[in-house]
């Protein structure tokens, strides 16, 4: 199991827990989706797992090992990284800067570094066109891609991404898709919050659904797929 | 005020060069402003007090101990880079923590108080007396009909080395890169693994140092003394606010600048005027301009 | 557990409105009363400055806690109220109590400049801005020896006699009087200000301008019109503190960054967003200053402390402590 929360409860005051007992896990290898209407946590329960919020309670796991208590800057040396909502590209620096800030965990290993940009432009050759101009400068598309590309220039074993296609217009809205359908084939755990209900569930293997905090339904996506009307009713 | 002088070549270019030299200090000084304006958005008010720290520290070292000039330098960087540090992680990472979001003008008041309690411990500590040095280097260079003393020239080429190496760390190194990150998206520098808390003390560290470098250098016409700092400190806010808060480079830039003008305004009028040159050339800019001479960004509104 | 419910019942008696209103009677009569009763010029002395800073500093609190606005060249503003009245007496043989209008509205002038260039921008660069235009008016005035007699020191005349009582500087007990019924008719005008909607458009501003501006309130406009009546009402008592000195120098200590830290601490040691704060603020540091003359430099330590412990561990100052005392 790469990735297990047990029984969460967190929230940026003690009194109003916007987790209330979540409970969730993400299989090796493959696409967990979270959804939900808004204020139902997804987005902190992400928060939770990164370590920006300290849980109150409960247990997170990766690899069987508890991270509860880590720092956000510890958690890609565990083999988590993370996608924030919106933008996240450093726009005063180079392409290629940026890429290299992705392996800072590795930065004393310049064989490392080399062999990680080569990977990460082998699989983005516009990247590599790219990589001498300010990352200000690139199309929205392509700092989405140079956001995907730069967290996996460490290899870790699992992606967490929040909100990935909010604010894109529909054309790159697929292009981001294929990107995270891509990273799937490659092998790694990756667990989604999206408000793009249709897109996400179109590339999940296991769908959470949390409402007020809570686990409201689980299944997999076929199951959810069928449901998905009266579930979505539910929200609205 | 003779204008007819500003013709004669000799009289031209000996203030140019003069305001040259005074640009170069001012620049060094305001390096380190900036720097720590930049990248944590605190505008340090007890800048001039590192620097009077840096006076002292010269002077222990080069007067009190004797040994040569470039120890002295070294030793007063060295010394503000701990104690900047130690008082980034005691008081401005305790404020950060405490105050939530609007925490940057809290900050610049924080920096007041320690303004007030280091120049004080200062004045209790070694009283009123100013303790400099004559000149670190002798001799004088005339090169035509200009003459410039070596120290000015030292302090011109010190200054550059430092500018250029500041820049290079900035610009090339794996830490410059996220301390530049750090700026630009803390939230996602962290994601990639860079500890924020870190780069902001060391970020605070290298300000504080080069302040304190300043003071080391500036030693002979600036003697150690509790309230040395004043004047630098207006000097850096204002090339500060002249290149765009937080732009290095472009307060760098203004630094020279501003060393020139105010030497042209000190030869053609009496000498108290260049405060009142410098503050109101800041209000101008800061209408006319207010993200600074060399910025092509926006100014954030708010 | 009775005695707990009777401490409880004492605290609410203590805070109820009649005890209230008992308390505040009782510190009127005795900011009325002490002085005279004590007639010693040195304590008139201290309660004048207590009052006066305290003042100072509650209208500095009008910009700072009420729309989040830093006037860090404010000792300059009060220099120039003092200057203007002074000038005014000395040049044109201006009557002083004219002098106190003239000072406000030649301060408010300047306020209102440095707010339309300063306030559509960041708050840290009102800051600066004002930083800079405090330095450019004390060095100004410094430059001018010929106009305002700069550091040689411009010596103001004491109010003429209204009604055969001499406010004169010899018999303080008058002075001080005078010095209440004008600080207690700005203290009262700027409670008034801070309940009117004004002051509900500037506590919005300060919470978060984005919101407030959205709700259709442009918040360039009130905070221009905070920064201008702080200013105006900071001429007045800087126009009043002239006559107090005796003699006007431009140096750092009176007119400049350090005056202007001595009242913002009070300020913030008072509890930004209380007004009253400051007042009693006022008297606790002043109160302080007087009696730690003796140890000099660490009495500014010692003030210097009490400013980073405010702003990192007692972030409300003493208004902080008002549930337990008041």
């Amino acid at each position: 199991m790469a990735l297990e929360i047990r029984d969460i409860v967190a929230g940026y005051t003690r009194e109003v827990p916007i987790l209330d007992g979540v409970n969730l896990k993400a299989e090796d290898g493959r696409v967990t989706v979270i959804l939900g209407p808004n204020g139902a946590g997804k987005s902190t329960l992400l928060k939770a797992i990164y370590g920006y919020l300290t849980p109150q309670r409960g247990e997170v796991l990766h690899d069987g090992r508890s991270i509860v208590g880590l720092k956000p800057n510890d958690m890609l040396r565990q083999g988590i990284a993370y996608l924030i909502q919106g933008h996240s590209v450093f726009p005063r620096m180079t392409v290629e800067e940026n890429l290299e800030l992705g392996g800072w965990i590795m930065r004393g290993d310049h064989q490392r570094m080399h062999t990680a940009l080569d990977s990460v432009y082998a699989r983005f050759p516009r990247l590599k066109e790219k990589r001498r101009l300010l990352a200000g400068i690139l199309s929205g598309g392509e700092q989405r891609m140079l956001e995907v590309a730069r967290l996996t220039m460490t290899g870790p074993r699992t992606i967490l991404l929040d909100e990935p296609s909010v604010g894109l217009m529909p054309r790159l809205v697929d292009e981001v898709y294929r990107e995270i359908i891509k990273l799937k084939q490659e092998r790694y755990t990756i667990l989604i919050v999206d408000q793009n209900v249709k897109k996400s569930i179109s590339i999940a293997d296991y769908v959470y659904a949390l409402a007020l905090g809570r686990n409201r339904y689980e299944g997999p996506k076929e199951d959810f797929e069928k449901r998905l009307d009266d579930i979505v009713r539910e929200w609205i | 005020m003779d204008f007819s002088l500003l013709l004669e070549p000799a009289i031209l270019t000996e203030v140019l060069v003069q305001g040259l030299v005074r640009g170069a200090m001012y620049a060094l000084m305001a390096s380190g402003l900036s720097l720590i304006f930049g990248i944590m958005g605190v505008k340090n008010f007890s800048h001039g007090e590192l620097f009077m720290l840096g006076t002292y520290a010269m002077f222990f070292v080069t007067v009190v101990l004797g040994w040569p000039w470039p120890l002295g330098i070294a030793f007063a960087a060295l010394a503000l880079f701990v104690f900047g540090m130690l008082l980034e992680r005691t008081l401005i990472e305790t404020l950060r923590r405490r105050a939530g979001r609007d925490w940057l003008l809290d900050a610049f008041i924080l920096t007041i108080g320690m303004l007030v309690v280091m120049q004080n411990l200062a004045l209790i500590i070694f009283g009123t007396e100013r303790r400099g040095v004559t000149s670190l280097v002798d001799g004088v260079l005339v090169w035509g009909p200009v003459i410039v003393s070596y120290e000015r020239l030292m302090v011109l080429a010190v200054a550059s080395g430092v500018g250029l190496a500041l820049w290079a760390f900035i610009r090339f190194s794996s830490l410059g890169k996220a301390i530049r990150a750090a700026a630009q998206d803390p939230d996602a520098a962290q994601t990639l693994g860079i500890d924020i808390r870190l780069v902001y003390t060391i970020t605070f560290g290298i300000g504080a140092a080069l302040a304190g470098l300043a003071g080391g250098l500036l030693i002979s016409i600036y003697p150690a003394h509790p309230t040395v700092g004043f004047q630098p400190v207006i000097k850096s806010i204002a090339c500060v606010i002249l290149g765009g808060l937080g732009n290095v480079p472009g307060a760098i830039i203004a630094a020279l600048l501003l060393g020139i003008i105010e030497a042209y305004s000190t030869f053609f009028m009496s000498a108290g005027w260049q405060n009142v040159v410098t503050a109101a050339l800041v209000v101008i800019i800061l209408i006319v301009r207010p993200s600074g001479l060399f910025s092509s960004s926006k100014v954030e509104r708010a | 557990m009775k005695a707990l419910e009777a401490a409880s019942q004492l605290a609410d008696v203590w805070q109820s409105r009649p005890a209230r209103i008992i308390k505040i009677g009782l510190l009127i009569v005795l900011l009325i009363a002490v002085p005279p009763f004590l007639d010693n010029p040195y304590i008139t002395r201290i309660f004048i400055s207590a009052v006066m800073l305290g003042v100072m500093a509650a209208i500095y609190d009008l910009m700072i806690g009420y729309a989040g606005l830093i006037n860090f060249g404010y000792a300059g503003f009060l220099a120039v109220g003092a200057y203007t009245s002074a000038l005014g007496t000395f040049h044109y043989g201006v009557s002083p109590w004219i002098g106190l209008f003239t000072g406000g509205v030649a301060t408010a002038f300047v306020g209102l400049l440095a707010g339309i260039i300063s306030l559509r921008l960041r708050g840290l660069y009102v800051a600066l801005l004002t930083f800079f235009v405090g330095e450019a008016i004390r060095f100004t005035i410094s430059n001018l020896p010929d106009y305002t007699r700069g550091m040689l020191g411009l010596s103001v005349r004491p109010y003429p006699d209204i009604l055969g009582i001499d406010f004169g500087r010899r018999d303080l007990i008058a002075y001080y009087y005078l010095l209440l019924v004008l600080a207690s008719v700005i203290m009262g005008l700027m409670t008034w200000l801070v309940r009117s909607r004004y002051g509900l458009a500037f506590k919005a501003i300060r919470e978060d301008q984005l919101a407030t501006e959205s709700l259709g309130l442009s918040a360039t406009k009130y905070k221009l019109y905070n920064f201008t009546i702080a200013s105006f009402l900071a001429g007045i008592m800087g126009a009043f503190y002239a006559h107090y000195l005796g003699i006007l120098s431009p140096t750092p200590e009176e007119f400049g960054v350090y005056r202007t830290v001595e009242i913002l601490t009070i300020t913030y040691v008072g509890g930004r967003g209380t007004l009253w704060g400051s007042i009693f603020a006022g008297f606790l540091l002043v109160g302080f200053q007087e009696y730690f003359r003796g140890i000099g430099p660490w009495r500014l330590v010692i003030y210097g402390c009490l400013l980073i412990f405010v702003m990192l561990f007692a972030r409300r100052g003493l208004s902080g402590l008002k549930k337990y005392v008041w």
